[in-house]
């Protein structure tokens, strides 16, 4: 699944880290979903969709 | 190795495992001096045998307890995915090893070594899991 992840965290200039901390998970587990290696759970991706003032198809799409 | 704790549910199961692992060699000790002076007979050396085993059970559940607890779905999946490993791989040891005692006469495998070897194939199996993250 792709995601806009590292555009949105750029135009916050946050690092991993920082999402990481907002989100109350592990720097790594930010990674891994932004890398598209591991697909976030509904409630990360709403999660992420408040974060981001912004919609989880925003966010997240389906394409290969 | 104790002060990097990444989150509470990580803490508090680090602190448990290490109690547990100290009553595991508690007990063993209990359990051998038990039988080297009093040698225990009928049900009461049954409860004095199986009482190394109690903290070993204690750690199974507080794994548990921990996937219960940890907030990080990504670090829950790794978890699991490592325990799954690992109870894969003391199947398929123990299985292969029943065969070859049935068969081949090997020597029988004693079954206090499951319990490590079970988190020895979890422990590689992290390894690969994570790997796949990089």
């Amino acid at each position: 699944m792709k995601n806009r992840l590292r555009v949105l965290r750029a135009e916050r200039e946050w690092s991993q880290a920082d999402l990481a901390q907002r989100l109350e998970v592990s720097r790594q587990s930010v990674n891994a979903v932004e890398t598209g290696k591991f697909d976030p759970s509904l409630p990360l991706a709403f999660k992420l969709a408040r974060l981001f003032e912004t919609t989880i198809e925003a966010i997240f799409s389906d394409e290969n | 190795m104790l002060c990097s704790f990444k989150n509470p549910a990580e803490h508090r199961y680090v602190i448990r495992m290490w109690i547990m692992a100290a009553f595991c060699v508690l007990f063993s000790f209990v359990a051998a001096l038990v039988f080297r002076l009093c040698h225990p007979h009928g049900v009461l050396s049954y409860l004095v045998a199986v009482l190394p085993a109690l903290p070993i059970i204690g750690a199974l559940v507080y794994t548990g307890v921990y996937l219960a607890e940890e907030k990080d779905e990504f670090q829950r999946n790794l978890l699991v995915q490592s325990l799954l490993g690992g109870t894969g791989g003391i199947l398929a040891v123990v299985t292969a090893w029943g065969y070859m005692v049935d068969f081949a006469h090997a020597p029988q495998m004693d079954l206090v070594w499951v319990y490590p070897l079970f988190w020895l194939f979890a422990g590689i199996s992290y390894g690969i899991v994570r790997s796949r993250y990089r």
